[in-house]
């Protein structure tokens, strides 16, 4: 193992073992037989194998980081060793004129046939102006790029469902890859990072089959968002049997029960977290005390907020207040009930003054 | 007066009707839980499993309820003529001048000329359609959380609802639609039997209504 100094600084190179250690782990996420593994490792070092461009719009950098640094280091190296990068802003060497003829050499020599990542959210506002990158918008730059690609890996939350720029109001109308793109087959990759293992197992995926990996309706792949954080959580226990953390460092959190109470978005969110887990040290948010916040599912800013209540507030109409759905509904049905009582006393008062109530009690009596 | 007894409510009907105040009231209550659990277990290994139960029961009432919802849903076509849907929609005629006179009887008006209706008044059948319609969508939010892998609640889940967020929360807001029908309408047929004598709330256990011979 290297030292820390030495796994900070981008260690371009992986050695044979860590080479066949991260494709031995993509192959277990992706649920392939081991007997694969070769043909993964083929694939991955085939001279063959499409380079990519990699776009960055409007976000933090944080998937980029998260991929190459904090994670497991073989795996961040095995990301840079298999795929081509041709054009990548934060790890290429080129900048500038150089940088941008670079990626236009890759687009005209390669069309057709380059593997294009975006990274972060496309503003669609005021022309798109939100974000430019060496003059151009974003909305420009992927319209010159999503249509010569063979295929289109949207990764983190913004690129695939547009992420916080996204969420309400939204003010530079940002939007998802797949809102923007047709024609050319997308798959999403989201979270807020996603798992590098997941953005992985899917490049794997496309160098061994030729084709992108199966998605849901959402289009992530099933093979790391198949099933729902809860069904794999290792806190289930703890919430089949009804023992919950009622807040943070009490009795139950201190003991790891189930953090549904604190608002765990386990049972909302489809991703292999508590599998593929995360960093050297096998972590991942529920494991070290936090609930889930569902930042694999579409708009997760404004459906999975407030991130420590179970559901969302509901707005109330006509104003700029809001209020939880059972005090929305316990209002609802105190605003029934008086009426039903209203009701009620208007009828017992008509009996009590005329003795009668209408015309067709008159003949029944 | 000389009263007549006339047999209005199927067997199939009133089965119905109880499954669903059965299904619901145990699915709200469920769901509550299920929303908030509000027992703690600190007891390691007792075995109780109270979530787990809650959840069980709810889907086992789900069943129920879906099962009940498909039963009206076939009474509307293929019931007697007091089930079928063109008895409780305002698309006849006589159902448009019932619904204008029980809108005017249920807000105390004078010279509201009451029509003796054995089968639902009309304002009463187009709540219950609409019942029906939520109740729909109640049980697809319903199968699409307890069903989140299979391919076919996927597809019309993420298209009527969203994500497994959106359908919850829609689900839990259908759920007050429920607690708000069941106060009116229990209200409304308490309202009704002491008005008029011809035992609507017998009706829903027996089947049967009266009303004076004198009128066809
Ligand atoms: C009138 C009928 C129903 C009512 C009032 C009701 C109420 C509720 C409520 C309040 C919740 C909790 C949601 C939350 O706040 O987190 C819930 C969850 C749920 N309901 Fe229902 N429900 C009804 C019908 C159904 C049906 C027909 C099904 C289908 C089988 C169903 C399946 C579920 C499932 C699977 C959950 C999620 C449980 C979990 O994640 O552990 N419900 N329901
Ligand atoms: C103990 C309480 C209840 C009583 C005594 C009762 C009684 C009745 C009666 C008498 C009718 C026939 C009314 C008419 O002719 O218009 C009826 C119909 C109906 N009730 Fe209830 N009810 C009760 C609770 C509920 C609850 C909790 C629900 C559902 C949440 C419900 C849903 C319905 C529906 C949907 C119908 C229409 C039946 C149809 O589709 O034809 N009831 N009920
Ligand atoms: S901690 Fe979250 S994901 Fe884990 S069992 Fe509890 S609610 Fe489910």
């Amino acid at each position: 193992m290297t030292d820390t100094a030495q796994s900070t600084d981008l260690n371009l190179q992986v050695d044979r073992r860590g080479f066949l250690k991260g494709c031995t782990m993509v192959a277990a996420a992706l649920g392939i037989s081991e007997a694969m593994i070769p043909k993964l490792v083929e694939a991955a070092t085939s001279a063959q194998r499409p380079p990519v461009i990699w776009l960055h719009f409007q976000e933090c950098t944080g998937c980029t980081e998260s991929l190459l640094r904090a994670s497991h280091p073989d795996i961040g190296r095995l990301i840079l060793d298999i795929i081509s990068l041709d054009y990548h802003e934060t790890v290429m060497a080129a900048a500038g004129h150089q940088a941008e003829k670079s990626l236009h050499d890759t687009l005209d020599k390669y069309a057709g046939k380059f593997l294009c990542v975006v990274e972060g959210a496309i503003p669609t506002k005021d022309n798109g102006i939100y974000c430019k990158i060496a003059g151009r918008t974003a909305v420009d730059i992927l319209a010159e790029v999503a249509p010569k690609a063979a295929a289109i890996i949207a990764i983190g939350a913004c690129a695939t469902y547009g992420g916080i720029q996204a969420a309400q109001p939204n003010p530079t109308g940002a939007k998802g890859v797949q809102d923007l793109v047709s024609g050319t087959p997308v798959i999403n990759i989201p979270g807020c990072p996603p798992n590098p293992i997941s953005f992985l197992g899917t490049v794997l995926h496309y160098l061994t089959f030729n084709r992108l990996p199966v998605t849901d309706n959402l289009g992530r792949p099933l093979f790391a968002y198949g099933r729902k954080i809860h069904d794999h959580c290792e806190r289930r226990a703890h919430f089949d049997e009804g023992r919950f953390a009622e807040e943070f460092g009490d009795f139950g959190h201190r003991n790891g029960y189930c953090l549904y109470k604190l608002g765990c978005k386990g049972p909302e969110t489809f991703s292999n977290c508590p599998s593929a887990r995360f960093n050297d040290v096998d972590v991942w948010p529920v494991s070290v005390g936090h609930g889930c916040i569902g930042c694999t599912e579409p708009n997760f800013w404004d459906t999975m907020t407030p991130f420590y209540e179970r559901l969302p507030n509901v707005q109330i109409p006509g104003t700029s207040g809001i209020t939880d759905i059972d005090s929305a509904g316990k209002t609802i049905l105190g605003v029934a009930a008086a009426a039903v009582g209203i009701h009620a006393a208007i009828g017992i008062g008509k009996k009590v003054i005329k003795g009668c109530g209408c015309k067709n009690e008159n003949k029944e009596s | 007066m000389i009263y007549e007894k006339h047999y209005v409510w199927s067997i199939l009907l009133r089965l119905y009707h109880w499954s669903l105040v059965s299904s619901v009231v145990t699915l709200a209550i469920t769901g509550f839980y299920i929303n908030t659990p509000w027992t703690l277990t600190t007891l390691e290994g007792t075995g109780l499993y109270p979530m787990l139960t809650m959840r069980n029961i709810h889907s086992l009432a789900g069943y129920l309820f879906t099962a009940a919802i498909l039963v009206r849903i076939f009474l509307l076509i293929f019931g007697n003529r007091h089930e079928r849907i063109l008895d409780l929609l305002p698309v006849t005629s006589r159902n448009i001048k019932n619904m204008s006179t029980t809108l005017c009887s249920y807000s105390y008006l004078h010279d509201c000329q009451d029509e003796e209706r054995l089968g639902h008044n009309v304002v009463a059948g187009v709540i219950y359609v609409l019942t029906i319609i939520v109740a729909l969508f109640q049980m697809a939010s319903g199968f699409y959380l307890r069903l989140p892998e299979s391919v076919f609640w996927q597809k019309w889940g993420v298209m009527l609802f969203g994500t497994q967020q959106h359908a919850r929360f829609e689900h839990h807001l259908m759920m007050w639609y429920f607690i708000v029908f069941a106060l009116i309408h229990i209200y409304l047929v308490i309202w009704n039997d002491l008005k008029h004598p011809d035992g609507i709330t017998s009706s829903i256990f027996t089947g049967n209504k009266f009303r004076p011979r004198s009128i066809k």
